[in-house]
């Protein structure tokens, strides 16, 4: 009987034990499946009752509603419009953010004085959330695309930044050595051991980077858009349509971690080297 | 060899700079808005922005309160909130990463959830509770939650399995094993949590406070945007800005605290 | 084997002294006055416990440290930094995580600009002499230790460097993967000469290895206590006579605990 990981490190060989109602009862798959059965009954249940009155839409609802949002136009465009709109928003932004944000922090931790310049400022608008400029980038720009972008590059730019920045300064100093052992000038210190060095860190800073441009872009769409997911939400929101809400939701949470699968893949083919490291 | 030489002398160059920066910064912004390179009706100049922060901690005009009020306010929901993520999400990871039936129930709905960035919740908690404290705690718990869980997690596994086999011989109980070994292990990564969870739920209460509410400082900024004076959007920046950044401190001096106090 | 009839200088340390400074200002003499002279192709063990600077002397002598007074001289030339004209093995691997094998070795080469398929055949040839021959793909976090110090020894070996410098290469093996080790640097070291001065703090490996062994002062600041010439042909057995009894004089006059 394992019941804890303690258990499970030691008894790999009786794996063969025969079929026991104890051993069923601690699978994984079969919790797994009694935890998701047991979640989307708990949320029809408390939906048809009405616990909380018109405020909680049946798990059945709300899939009928984005398959009704893939057929019919809902404020000019179709679930694919408003998926396009805030994917838009945030691959420009994002990539606008990276494209500066992690040479600058490589650049920082390579030069002392653009590390003196550039470090006290970047603190000085490190603690500030992103969301708070969402009021001030509608006074600079108004409410079209430039101000959401603005607020993306905004979010974006402070996890690259700080993730480049550390990668290069937590690289062995002995690796440097090795390039001058070896005949190597400070340039090939730079490409040969920082860069390289410094990747995966920078692939961290990508993925958190990521996940704060969506808050950034739904908070942008929330606070006022035309188009987007976060309109939908933000629609649900005023007509009082909790399907619509919900939707939205499960839209943009299904967006963001397809994106951020898609920076672990990009990260595997640059990086084949890391690949075993992640899994110890 | 463990002896690294200090860098006895920094060029005096290198500690001007970072002041020089910080001024440079700010006589900018100051003169940009003086010279009206940028209208002021876009950006409120540094100076502007201290005369109203000082008028702002007794007039009430024009978005209903002070600012001592706001502060309180979203102080209130972020601690409430923070506090409440604490108390669940470290005991609930702790639990996922020793017990299998808890992992194995916990994590498929916490998988669900995690990729919904917590003001997406705003629409629903408004209905739900409305526009008072517990939409806004229930939002910041969401988000102070995820990283509570997730390290709490990782921590009892990252326990050295040589440890817990070594713990067997001893005749130490599953139970025990948990509360005596794996639990302070995994107390650095908990406290990793702290700080972390901290910013989530920072950033996100001005999310909440911006789009539902009526006192905070989040919902400071949004007036001061509707009534058209940057000033007050500014200073409810700089207010959460700082502010954050006091409260992270101090969480970072807890931490340390902690920490070497487990090292003892 | 050891026909030093008449030696040539290869490399010559003079009154060598290194102060490291601490947080606080504290000073921490690593290593004092220390003269040494190395000859051309010869195996010269450096013996000291845990900290006693010999690894402070070999980075002096690699030019990664420069000394505070004294100095070093290659061939008669004052040693100013590190060149490739020195190999140098750590202790910890340092390899490339993100080369594979064969990008490890080339490395010096590609440094310093010779040309690919000259780059790559040299790379080979080193690559087959460590035995790792069918490797030259593999990312270090593939290889176990031993096959990595091998890339580690290919490497510098690769440079064609004039004077190897390993320090503790085999600290981090196992017991047996570690006599494997030394008996393959044996065999390397009588397939391609070099000058080479190993550091270790294992008597053993220092007899097996060694021409000349310099014993370190067991505490800091480093300063060398006496030398002994192992005059034994090689391949060498860890268990013959000749080994332990000078096992047994090294031994009494250490403090090394073994």
């Amino acid at each position: 009987m394992s019941n804890s990981i303690a258990n499970e490190t030691i008894n790999h060989s009786k794996n063969k034990e025969p079929f026991s109602i104890v051993r069923l009862l601690t699978n994984t798959y079969f919790l797994n499946a009694v935890s998701l059965i047991a979640f989307f009954l708990l949320w029809d249940y408390v939906a048809r009752e009405r616990i909380f009155h018109d405020s909680l839409a049946r798990p059945l609802e709300v899939v009928d509603q984005i398959v009704r949002l893939t057929q019919i136009k809902y404020a000019g465009t179709n679930l694919w419009g408003h998926i396009w709109a805030s994917t838009q928003r945030i691959v420009i932004g994002f990539f606008l953010a990276a494209i500066v944000a992690v040479p600058l922090g490589l650049f920082m931790a390579l030069n002392k004085y653009v590390n003196a310049i550039v470090k006290p400022l970047f603190d000085l608008f490190k603690p500030m959330p992103p969301i708070a400029w969402c009021t001030i980038a509608v006074l600079w720009f108004g409410i079209g695309e430039t101000s959401k972008v603005f607020i993306i590059i905004i979010g974006s730019f402070v996890p690259c930044l700080l993730n480049a920045y550390n990668g290069v300064r937590l690289v062995d100093p002995e690796l440097y050595d090795v390039i001058r052992v070896l005949g190597g000038s400070r340039r090939d210190e730079i490409f040969h051991v920082c860069f390289p060095a410094s990747f995966p860190a920078v692939f961290a800073g990508l993925q958190i980077s990521l996940s704060v441009a969506w808050t950034c872009v739904l908070a942008a769409e929330l606070v006022n858009s035309r188009e987007g997911m976060g309109f939908l939400i933000k629609r649900g929101m005023d007509t009082h349509k909790p399907e619509l809400v919900l939707g939205g939701m499960l839209l943009i949470a299904a967006a963001a971690w397809l994106t951020s699968q898609l920076v672990s893949l990009l990260e595997r083919k640059l990086c084949p080297w890391k690949r075993t490291i992640d899994n110890l | 060899m463990a002896y690294k030489e200090v860098e006895v002398k920094q060029p005096l160059m290198l500690t001007i700079l970072p002041y020089v920066s910080i001024i440079a910064f700010f006589a900018l912004w100051e003169l940009v808005v003086q010279t009206g390179f940028i209208p002021d009706t876009l950006l409120a100049a540094p100076s502007t922005v201290v005369k109203t922060f000082i008028v702002k901690l007794h007039d009430i005009n024009p978005d209903g309160a002070t600012m001592g009020t706001h502060a309180w306010t979203s102080i209130q929901e972020a601690f409430l909130g923070y506090a409440l993520s604490l108390l669940i999400g470290i005991p609930l990871g702790l639990c996922m990463g020793w017990f299998k039936v808890v992992e194995g129930l916990c994590r498929p709905i916490f998988e669900l959830i995690r990729p919904i960035p917590p003001i997406a919740w705003i629409p629903l908690t408004v209905f739900w509770f409305g526009i008072g404290l517990t939409g806004k705690v229930f939002i910041i718990w969401i988000a102070g939650i995820v990283p509570c869980v997730i390290n709490s997690w990782v921590g009892v596994r990252m326990t050295n399995p040589t440890l817990i086999q070594m713990a067997r011989t001893y005749g130490a109980s599953d139970w025990q094993i948990f509360t005596q070994l794996c639990i302070p292990s995994a107390l650095p990564m908990v406290f990793g949590a702290l700080q972390l969870a901290l910013t989530y739920c920072w950033t996100n209460l001005v999310g909440a406070e911006l789009l539902a509410a009526d006192s905070g400082l989040g919902y400071l900024i949004t007036m001061g945007g509707r009534v058209a004076r940057p000033d007050i959007v500014v200073l409810g920046m700089i207010c959460v800005g700082v502010s954050g950044a006091i409260i992270g401190f101090v969480i970072d001096q807890v931490e340390k605290k902690l920490l070497a106090g487990i090292r003892r | 084997m050891n026909t030093h009839n008449e030696p040539i200088l290869k490399i010559r340390c003079e009154n060598v002294s290194k102060t490291f400074i601490q947080k606080g200002n504290q000073e921490v003499p690593v290593i004092r006055n220390v003269s040494l002279d190395v000859y051309e192709n010869e195996f010269l063990v450096v013996l000291g416990p845990g900290q006693c600077g010999k690894s402070t002397l070999l980075k002096i002598i690699a030019g990664l440290e420069m000394p505070d007074t004294g100095f070093v001289t290659l061939d008669g030339e004052p040693v100013t930094g590190p060149g490739p004209d020195r190999g140098l093995v750590f202790q910890s691997y340092m390899l490339f995580a993100w080369k594979t094998v064969r990008d490890n070795v080339e490395l010096g080469l590609k440094l310093r600009n010779v040309p690919a398929n000259e780059r790559r055949e040299i790379a080979q040839h080193y690559i087959n002499m460590v035995g790792l021959q069918g490797f030259e793909k593999h990312y270090p976090h593939q290889l176990s230790g031993g096959m990595k110090q091998r890339v580690g020894i290919a490497r510098a070996y690769a440079n064609s460097p004039k004077v190897m410098l390993l320090d503790e290469p085999f600290g981090q093996l196992d017991a047996q993967t570690r006599m494997f080790m030394q008996k393959e640097t044996t065999r390397i070291w009588e397939q391609e000469k070099r000058t080479v001065i190993f550091v270790t703090n294992n008597i053993d490996e220092a007899l097996f290895l060694g021409d000349r062994i310099i014993l370190m002062e067991g505490k800091l600041p480093g300063t060398i206590k006496t030398e002994y010439k192992v005059d034994l042909p090689r391949p060498r057995e860890h268990t013959s006579m000749e080994l332990l009894q000078m096992r047994a004089m090294i031994t009494d006059n250490t403090e090394l605990v073994l």
